[in-house]
Formats: C-alpha cells, sequence, structure tokens
C-alpha cells in the first residue's frame, strides 16, 4: 500500500509541474513563447518532456507502476475477503477483555438465550455462528467496508483499462465544413493539426459523411455567445441522408461510432472567380480565419483574413482577401475609435491585395508572397465583381463556416461504468464500520448467566450505543429483569 | 423589482452577510478568550442572521439573474460560505455540542467571501453557452459543497494542531513537575495544567464551557468534515468529467483546473490512507490535510486568477 501511495503522490507531484508549466496538447503557442523567452530552462524542460507530463514516458511508467504495485496489494486483500466471507464469525472464550462488555441473567436455560441473541443479532444483519458446544455465538457485521475499499481500488483498475482502450483504439479530430460542404470521415479530411489517432487506432475511417446545412450563432447584446448551433445531415457511407440533427454546445449528436461536438466557427466568403471569357475557373467558400485580438479588444471586433490561389492563370495570381462582415460595426468603429464587435452580417465588405507571380507553396494553409509581386489592391461588396490581371473575381455570398470536433472513443461507456463503482464502493468503504460482537451462557441457580462482549474497529462512539440497544434487545427477550443488568465498560 | 434593483439587494445582502460574519467571528473569538456564555449565544445568533442575509443574496442575485446563481466564481464563493456555516451550525454547535470553533470557520468563510468581492465580482451575466448545462447544476453543487466541508475540515486541523501541541506541552510541563505531586500542596492550583480538566478525549458532548474541545475530539471532527466532503469531490469531479465529454469532446484533458482537482483529490485520499495507518494518526494525517488544503486553495482559486484555461470563466 505505501508504493502505491508513493507512486501517486509522485504523480500527484508530476501533474503540478504540468499545470504550471504550459503543455503542448493545450497551449503550443505558449510553449513557443516559453521556449524563447526562457531559453535555458525551455531546453531542459523541453528535453525532460515537462512541456507535455501527461503524454510524457516517465508518466505513464509511474501510472503503470502504480498500477502494478496496487493489484499487487488488491490481489492478497480480495482473496482474504473471500476467505473471511466464506468462513463463520470465530468464537471467543473470554470476553472480559473486551471494551464493551455487559451480563446480565436471564430467566431462560441457556441454549433459549443463545438462541434468542442469536435472533436479535440476526435481525440487526449481523451474521452469526454458534459455538459447537452451543453455550455462546460469534457475530460480526460490517463486511462491506473491506468489500467496499477493494471495489473502490479494483473500479480505478477498470478505468485505467476504459481509458487505455478508448483513447488507444479511438482518434479526435477536427472538420471544418462552410454551409453547403459535405465532409467524410477520412484520416486526410481533418485538419492535420487536431488529428490525433490512437496508438493501436488500425481499422480505418468509417467514411460516413456530415453535411453542414446551416450554422446559427446568437448572442447577446452584452456580446456575450448564447448558442451555436450546426445543422447537419448525417450520411453513410454510400452518400445516403440518415438523418438529420442539431449539433450545438453541450449537445453532441452520435453517429456511426463517432461523437460529433460543436467546436468552433467563423466566415466563408463564397469567391468566384471567371477568365478572361466568362468561364468559371473557381467557385468556393474560402475559409477566413481570425489574428488574434490585441490586448483590450473584443475577438469579435477583429477582420477576418483569406485568400484565393489562381495557379491556372499565366502568370499565377493569388489574392489576399480582409473581410469585415458587418459594415455598420466598422463605420461606428472609425466614428468612435473603439473597435465595435461584429457578429452579424450587415453590407459586408472585403479589402483585396492582388499578387502577381510563381506560388511556391501549394497548400490551402498559408499563402507565400515572397517571390510575388504586388499589382493591385482594392474593396470588394457583396455581390460585387472586380477585375484581376486576366479575370475578374466575385464576393459571390457570404456563409459561415463550423468547426466540428469528431472522436471515436469506445471506452466512454467503460469508464463511466468504472466511475460508478468507485463512488459505489467508497461510500461503505469510508462509513461503513467493522464490529464483533460475542455472547457466552453459563447455567446458574437462578438461570442462565449471559455475557455478551463486543467492539468496533471504526466508529467506536456510536458503537456504544448499538452495543447498549443489542444488550437491552437480548436481556428484554430473555427475560431479565432491568436492575439486573450490569454494564462493564473497559478499554 | 427590476433585474438591476435585484443585483443591487443582492449585493447589500451580501455585504450585511459579510459583516454580520465578522461579528459573529469576534463574538466567538471572545467566548473564546473570556469564557462567558453570553458572547457565544451573540455570536451564533449573528451569524444566524447572516446566513440568512447571504441566503437572500444568493436567492435574489439568481432572481436578477434569471437562472440557478452559480455560474461565476463570485457566485460559488457566496454559495460557498453560506454551506460553510450551515456546516459549521448544523454538524458542530447543534450536533456535536461544540461551540467554540465557530471563529476559526467564520474567519475560513469570510476569507472566501472577501476573495469574491475583490477579485471575482461581476454583474448578474448571463451564462457563456458551455455552462449551460444540466451538469452545471450538479457538478457545480457538489464542487461547492465539498469545498466547503473539506475547508471546515482543514479549518478544524489547524485548530487541532495547535491543541495538540499545547496538551503536549503542558503533558511534558506535568511530568516535570519535581517532586512528583504525591503529596497535597505542591502544585499551584491556577497553574494546574489544562490537562486534568478534560481528560476524557472520548466524552466530546460534555464540552461546554469556553474552551477548545481535546485534541482527540478536534482530530476526530476534522476527520469527519473531510470523510464527507471527499466522496462529494470524488462525485463533483466524476460530473465534470461527465459534463467534460459533452461539452468539451473528451471527459478528462488535463485542463489546469481538472488536474488540480485530481492533485487535492490525491491529498485527500492520502490524508485518508494515512488515518487507517498505525504511525501516521494525528499530527502526521494532519500535516497532509493542511497541504490539501492548500491545494484545495489553488484548486479554487490560483487556477482561476493566475492559470489559464478552460476554466477561466470567472474573469
Amino acid at each position: 500500500m505505501r508504493t502505491a501511495l508513493v507512486l501517486l503522490l509522485l504523480l500527484a507531484l508530476a501533474s503540478v509541474g504540468g499545470s504550471l508549466l504550459p503543455q503542448v496538447p493545450n497551449s503550443p503557442e505558449r510553449v513557443a513563447r516559453y521556449l524563447v523567452d526562457h531559453p535555458a530552462w525551455g531546453e531542459v524542460f523541453w528535453r525532460t518532456g515537462m512541456f507535455d507530463v501527461f503524454g510524457s514516458w516517465w508518466f505513464a511508467l509511474i501510472t503503470v507502476l502504480l498500477f502494478v504495485s496496487l493489484v499487487a496489494c488488491l490481489v492478497p486483500r480480495s482473496r482474504a475477503l473471500l476467505r473471511a466471507m466464506r468462513q463463520a464469525p470465530v468464537q471467543a472464550r473470554e470476553l472480559d477483555g473486551l471494551r464493551h462488555v455487559a451480563s446480565f441473567t436471564a430467566a431462560t436455560d441457556g441454549a433459549t438465550a443463545v438462541e434468542t441473541a442469536r435472533s436479535v443479532l440476526r435481525r440487526r444483519r449481523f451474521r452469526v455462528a454458534v459455538a459447537d458446544d452451543g453455550r455462546g455465538l460469534g457475530a460480526d457485521k460490517g463486511i462491506a467496508r473491506e468489500a467496499g475499499s477493494l471495489l473502490f481500488h479494483w473500479a480505478f483498475v477498470l478505468l485505467l483499462l476504459g481509458v487505455i482502450v478508448g483513447k488507444g483504439f479511438g482518434f479526435t479530430g477536427r472538420a471544418t465544413l462552410a454551409e453547403g460542404q459535405t465532409w467524410a470521415d477520412a484520416a486526410a479530411n481533418y485538419d492535420p493539426r487536431s488529428y490525433r489517432p490512437g496508438r493501436f487506432f488500425t481499422d480505418g475511417h468509417s467514411g460516413a459523411g456530415i453535411r453542414l446545412l446551416s450554422f446559427e450563432d446568437g448572442f447577446r447584446d452584452s456580446g456575450v455567445p448564447m448558442d451555436f448551433v450546426s445543422t447537419v445531415e448525417l450520411l453513410d457511407p454510400e452518400g445516403a441522408v440518415v438523418r438529420t440533427e442539431e449539433v450545438r454546445v453541450n449537445h453532441p449528436v452520435e453517429f456511426e461510432g463517432l461523437r460529433i461536438f460543436q467546436y468552433g466557427f467563423g466566415w466563408a466568403p463564397v469567391i468566384t472567380v471567371r477568365d478572361g471569357s466568362g468561364r468559371v475557373i473557381s467557385e468556393a467558400p474560402v475559409i477566413f480565419g481570425q489574428g488574434v485580438a490585441p490586448e483590450g479588444v473584443s475577438q469579435l471586433a477583429m477582420p477576418w483574413s483569406g485568400f484565393v490561389k489562381l495557379p491556372g492563370l499565366e502568370p499565377q495570381v493569388a489574392v489576399e482577401l480582409e473581410l469585415w462582415p458587418d459594415s455598420e460595426a466598422y463605420l461606428r468603429s472609425l466614428e468612435t475609435g473603439e473597435p465595435q464587435p461584429m457578429v452579424i452580417e450587415r453590407a459586408p465588405f472585403m479589402r483585396y491585395t492582388v499578387w502577381q507571380g510563381p506560388l511556391t507553396d501549394p497548400s490551402l494553409a498559408r499563402l507565400d508572397t515572397r517571390f510575388m509581386t504586388r499589382v493591385d489592391q482594392g474593396v470588394v461588396g457583396a455581390a460585387r465583381t472586380v477585375d484581376l490581371p486576366g479575370a475578374t473575381m466575385t464576393f459571390s455570398e457570404l456563409r459561415q463556416y463550423s468547426v466540428l470536433q469528431v472522436s471515436k472513443d469506445d471506452g466512454v461507456g467503460v469508464v463511466l461504468g468504472a466511475a460508478i463503482l468507485v463512488l459505489v464502493g467508497l461510500f461503505p468503504g469510508l462509513y461503513v464500520s467493522r464490529r464483533k460482537v460475542w455472547v457466552r451462557v453459563s447455567d446458574d441457580a437462578a438461570g442462565a448467566r449471559v455475557q455478551i462482549g463486543g467492539f468496533a474497529l471504526q466508529r467506536k462512539a456510536q458503537f456504544e450505543d448499538e452495543f447498549t440497544s443489542i444488550v437491552d434487545a437480548v436481556a428484554a427477550s430473555a427475560g431479565a429483569a432491568r436492575d439486573q443488568r450490569e454494564m462493564v465498560r473497559t478499554r | 423589482m427590476s433585474t438591476q434593483e435585484l443585483a443591487d439587494l443582492s449585493k447589500d445582502l451580501f455585504d450585511v452577510a459579510l459583516f454580520a460574519y465578522i461579528a459573529a467571528m469576534v463574538a466567538s473569538f471572545a467566548f473564546l478568550a473570556f469564557r462567558r456564555v453570553p458572547f457565544a449565544w451573540v455570536s451564533t445568533t449573528i451569524a444566524v442572521a447572516g446566513l440568512g442575509a447571504n441566503i437572500g443574496s444568493i436567492v435574489t442575485r439568481g432572481m436578477a439573474a434569471g437562472r440557478t446563481p452559480w455560474g461565476n466564481m463570485y457566485e460559488y464563493s457566496s454559495v460557498l460560505a453560506a454551506l460553510a456555516v450551515v456546516g459549521y451550525l448544523v454538524a458542530v454547535e447543534w450536533r456535536a455540542k461544540i461551540r467554540t470553533l465557530g471563529g476559526f470557520v467564520y474567519a475560513f468563510v469570510i476569507f472566501t467571501m472577501a476573495m469574491a468581492v475583490s477579485f471575482f465580482y461581476v454583474g448578474p451575466d448571463d451564462l457563456l453557452p458551455a455552462l449551460n448545462s444540466y451538469w452545471r447544476q450538479i457538478h457545480v453543487t457538489a464542487m461547492i459543497s465539498s469545498s466547503s466541508l473539506l475547508g471546515i475540515g482543514c479549518v478544524i486541523t489547524l485548530v487541532y494542531l495547535a491543541k495538540d501541541r499545547g496538551e503536549r506541552r503542558q503533558l511534558a510541563a506535568l511530568q516535570a513537575l519535581e517532586p512528583p505531586p504525591i503529596l497535597g500542596g505542591a502544585i499551584d492550583a491556577d497553574a494546574a495544567p489544562d490537562l486534568l480538566a478534560s481528560p476524557d478525549p472520548d466524552a466530546p458532548r460534555t464540552v461546554t464551557g469556553g474552551r477548545l474541545p481535546p485534541a482527540a475530539t478536534l482530530d476526530r471532527l476534522a476527520y469527519r468534515f473531510i470523510a464527507f466532503g471527499f466522496p462529494i469531490w470524488t462525485f463533483g469531479v466524476i460530473c465534470g468529467a461527465i459534463w467534460a465529454q459533452e461539452a468539451w469532446a473528451r471527459y478528462w484533458g488535463w485542463d489546469p483546473k481538472e488536474t488540480w482537482s485530481f492533485i487535492t483529490w490525491v491529498i485527500f485520499a492520502g490524508y485518508l490512507h494515512a488515518r487507517a495507518t498505525a504511525g501516521w494518526r494525528g499530527r502526521r494525517a494532519a500535516v497532509i490535510a493542511l497541504v490539501g488544503a492548500v491545494s484545495l486553495f489553488v484548486t479554487y482559486y490560483a487556477v482561476n486568477l493566475w492559470i489559464a484555461g478552460l476554466h477561466s470563466y470567472a474573469t
């Protein structure tokens, strides 16, 4: 037990470190800043895994050792409990040394007095065994304490298994969809920065699809968000619509073994580009992102940015875009000098900058303009068209996009069950007290001399009352006069 | 009444409660110092009045916000204070018949409320969507009740350590008396050790005077509070995990608040184990409980004040 406790304490200590230092899975940007600000310590912490304490090899090692020592402790205890449950309560010859002792003279003979005591104790749910000679009995109660304690501890083993299986064979990732777009569950379709397959996750993705019909965000006048709701059609791997659901904060949707959560949102303007002959060469909602707001400025007041790459044109062209979804708020910001939050679409417009030159980075993640030259800039309103070199660009429509967190974790049910068992075991493990009672009788001229003794291992003060009431009940049933009872209490 | 009036009333009642608790604390310490029973009555009466104001403040706050009033740190602290006072009055004054510990418990309550007004006061605003779940009621209720129980347990542990030290000193003084006081007249009656006044640690129900209960009684009382608070803490953390699974797509993510609730859980689990281990009962276990108190403080306040995370709803 001591080893397990020390290891548990070590785990807690490691957690302190993990909560004081920024952690890569939770806040990579803060880790990066720490590494810049404190290069020497940063280097040490980085090498020892202090920036990912909960994913480090040594945290896993302590956890494994903890559970090994826990199991090594639980197995013999469980065996002993099973043995104790099978065995009858032991008998005692000598009751005088016990903490609580009482005696009285019964009106009945000894055998009847023992039988009376047996039924009193049985009614109080004691386990009772009458001695072989019939001159006494042994009784005990409170085996639930040890059973509860063992259940509590075994439940943690189950919990760990649930965590390992669930995380190991599952995955999490984020899907970004503009309104009207369809997304399919496949490794390549997750945002690579957020995609985390489990260590043993091999069976591939379901291929199930999600089509975002609409996204609604509601804000109160104070700027406090009210709710975020993605209305989605769920598609089976063949692309047939299975059902329509609303994914909202605190209300995830389950589908094909996946859990789908509302995670984020943003603006996705639809931008249509036509070549010189009027043929559409690109028409799609573009996912716009936001820079982090400076101190004291609402994040909602920040403009949104994105870009369009046109590799088909000769020379190649890229357009950088900056979206202001609410021009009234924008104008008010200019008037008051205070940045105003923009939460609804009102005459949106985009500032654009046109770049010409080789597109060196084909990805959709970033735009590299180092080898390009700026050729034009301007402003385009909704449903307006502007000229690009050799093409036209139309701000066709402003849509929203939704970021959905998708995860598969089949261990959640096991973990929940284990957590419930932890609680179920904890209450008897803490509050039930083990107590033992013995009765011995010896025949006297006036009747049977009955001696009752007992003690409790926990809650000793309460046992005093219980013991008294047991003695009273036995004495009353055995017909002993009240003044003939004597209660002796030793410590 | 308008929302604003209700909010103002709630704030006024909060101040009334705070000052009532301060007065109750002073009266309780006066009882301890001068051992005059009226002080105890005054202390209890004012504390009950303060509790009434405290509950009134919580109710009007809930009416002003149009939701259960535990949605941010200010509101948690107010509820925590009320629960701690209820817990003390019921379990210690009424059931255990001990009336000398009020000052210490009220000090803890006053600290909680002062922290709330100085660092966490916000108007009765609407909730963020992530907080808008029925699990909020269950998780937060469990966390606040267990925090108040564990908090009282730690306060009593602190008193226990002081009292235990005193008793040990007296014991040492008794043993150092030379020659042994076999024949009467050798001991100055006023300097007679306190130990003789309350020799039986198993008789807590008779403690009514303006003295601290014996160390053994304090120890057991502190244990009861912690043993009562611990399963509720466990339950609260589990409910938090269930809620996190719905709101954040994972039941456990080592967010600072989660991490510290785990650390606090481990420390109090260690305390309960220590209580059951020979050689660790008494003072050593008490020291673990005090480490738990520090961890409880960090979990409850420091995480919100200084460590950024998903639970930073307070500021």
